[in-house]
């Protein structure tokens, strides 16, 4: 469904990717993991052409995306829940998920989504009118990735979901994950939540220093040397 | 009513009439900040072509005041895209560094091409139309031209319209989302091109509308934008930058201290009694009256 080949990404003088490759297939969940600076973000941007890759190529559908201008990825099926969210502040919650189906001109189908979405997230529906500037910082989480789902997206693109959430929190955005990947969406997750992260997914790649440098299932991954002890805490 | 009464009401009265049209002005101005980044001093020079547009509709072609003044709006909305499709677009695609310093720079060149332009096109001399609608209204012993009248109600029935565009369809709504998170406004699928294109457009209608609707108060003439541009100016940093709600009742409040100065000290002190406020307003409240959390200020 989506092929990274060989994209080398830099910002300015400073090269960040280095011949990066990835595969998702059609339904599966795939996950990112790598320490903290190794290019896992930049990978995603590049995806969505937030940065410009140097060398390389990104099919997604069978179509190369390579370069596409982002606002017509989401038109093709990719919804992006980004790191930083990027919500609308002075907005209300209702009208954050209304922008999150700019792109659907039927109105019977964004009606259905909000109910998809409310069932998902029962706090948001109590909140529709609250503005998302004044919410905390898992109910943003929520709201972005609620957001991302709106759009209806054949591919759901999701950067660190669980930064910053309380247990319960982190606990209900992996559930969320399980749920839109039976309902035949696929995912790709960037995780620091390695754990977790690896019961959910179905494969996993390893970022280092901007190289893939490991990929396998998670019960591979979850019975690697290395994973787990750079990874999971274990020695 | 008793003097001290009287005195108040036609302040108030005049005030507003003034103030409607000004936050016509800043409403526009404001857009382009919020959304754009542009602190656009070319705007008054789209309320002069606005000017322009109707006196010649009017008095050449004979268009009634109604469609002489949609023309002038219409006009100065095809001006303002074409001005953003070949101007700002090819410098937003070049680069983004300095960009308000940058086109703060390009909109004082737009600025002074509309102006001398105008005095090459159409010559120094003042344009203007008696009426548009004759007679008077008369409000507690005050006559007021009905144009007046029509003047605000236009000013007012726009803002509302805009309002609700901002508010209830999917369009405006993205128009906000660009000027609170332009990378989420991508996300969700909105092309920045067409909202940048569309919305400097529609700066531009306003201010045109507004130079349209002044017509017989103030005649068209190639420098008519200076005065408007630093009152919408006033506004916004009264108000606080890019805030456009507030930008409507910054303009009727810069309108009632203008005429409250003139009528008290006589003219030639509006400006300076209503600066001199708004001064001490902003070392008080240095971000703007109304300034919202996550809002650009002047400052930044
Ligand atoms: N906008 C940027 N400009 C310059 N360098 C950046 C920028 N964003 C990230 N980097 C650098 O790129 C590297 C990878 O960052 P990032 O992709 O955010 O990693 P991760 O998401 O895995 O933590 C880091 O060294 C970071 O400092
Ligand atoms: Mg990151």
């Amino acid at each position: 469904m989506l092929e990274i080949s060989g994209i080398d990404t830099s910002y300015g003088n400073l090269q960040v990717l280095w011949d990066v490759s990835l595969n998702i297939g059609e339904g599966e969940i795939v996950a990112v993991l790598g320490p903290n600076g190794s290019g896992k973000t930049t990978m995603l941007k590049s995806i969505m052409n937030l940065v410009s890759v140097k060398r390389g190529k990104i099919m997604f559908l069978g179509q190369d995306i390579t370069g596409k201008p982002i606002h017509e990825l989401t038109r093709l099926g990719l919804a992006f829940v980004p790191e930083e969210r990027h919500l609308f502040p002075a907005m209300t919650v209702m009208e954050n998920l209304l922008l999150g189906a700019y792109t659907i001109r039927n109105k019977k189908i964004i009606k259905e989504t909000f109910n998809r979405v409310f069932e998902l997230f029962p706090r948001l529906a109590e909140r529709k009118k609250q503005y998302a500037g004044t919410m905390s910082g898992g109910e943003r989480q929520m709201l972005a990735i609620a957001r991302g789902i709106m759009s209806n997206p054949k591919m759901l693109i999701l950067d660190e979901p669980s930064m910053g959430l309380a247990p319960q929190n982190v606990l209900a955005v992996f559930e969320t994950i399980k749920k839109l990947s039976a309902e035949k969406v696929t995912v790709l997750i960037v995780e620091q939540n390695v754990n977790t992260t690896l019961t959910v997914a179905d494969r996993a790649y390893v970022m280092e220093q901007g190289r893939i440098v490991m990929e396998g299932s998670s019960s591979q991954l979850q019975g690697d040397d290395h994973i787990r002890k750079m990874y999971m805490g274990i020695a | 009513m008793d003097m001290d009464s009287m005195q108040l009401f036609n302040i108030v009265l005049t005030g507003v009439l003034r103030g409607g049209l000004y936050a016509l002005m800043a409403v526009g101005l404001s857009l382009v900040f919020g959304v754009m980044n542009i602190p656009n001093f070319a705007h008054g020079e789209f309320y002069m072509l606005g000017a322009y547009f109707s006196y010649f509709t009017y008095t050449y072609f004979h268009f009634g005041p109604i469609s002489s003044i949609l023309l002038a709006a219409v006009g100065t909305f095809i001006l303002g895209a074409i001005a953003e499709k070949t101007l700002f677009y090819p410098l937003r695609k070049r680069s983004k560094k300095n960009w308000i310093m940058n086109t703060f720079l390009l909109t004082l060149g737009i600025s002074i091409v509309l102006q001398n332009g105008a005095k090459m096109l159409w010559g120094n001399t003042y344009r203007g139309i008696t009426q548009y609608w004759p007679g008077k209204v008369s409000i507690a012993s005050f006559n007021i031209s009905n144009d007046r009248i029509a003047g605000f109600c236009i000013a007012m029935v726009t803002i509302a319209i805009f309002w609700l565009f901002l508010n209830k369809t999917t369009m405006g709504r993205a128009i906000r989302a660009v000027s609170q998170d332009e990378t989420g406004a991508s996300i969700v699928g909105v092309n920045l091109n067409v909202i940048h294109t569309l919305t400097f457009a529609l700066s531009c209608l306003l201010a045109g509308l507004a130079g349209a609707i002044l017509l017989s108060i103030s005649p068209a003439y190639p420098f008519m934008g200076v005065q408007p541009l630093y009152k919408s100016w006033f506004v916004l940093i009264l108000v606080g930058m890019g805030n456009i709600g507030a930008s409507i009742y910054g303009g009727l409040l810069v309108g009632l201290l203008e005429t409250f100065a003139y009528m008290k000290f006589g003219s030639g002190w509006q400006d300076v009694v209503s600066l001199a406020i708004i001064i001490m307003i902003l070392i008080f409240k240095p971000r703007g009256l109304f300034a919202k959390k996550g809002v650009k200020s002047v400052s930044e």
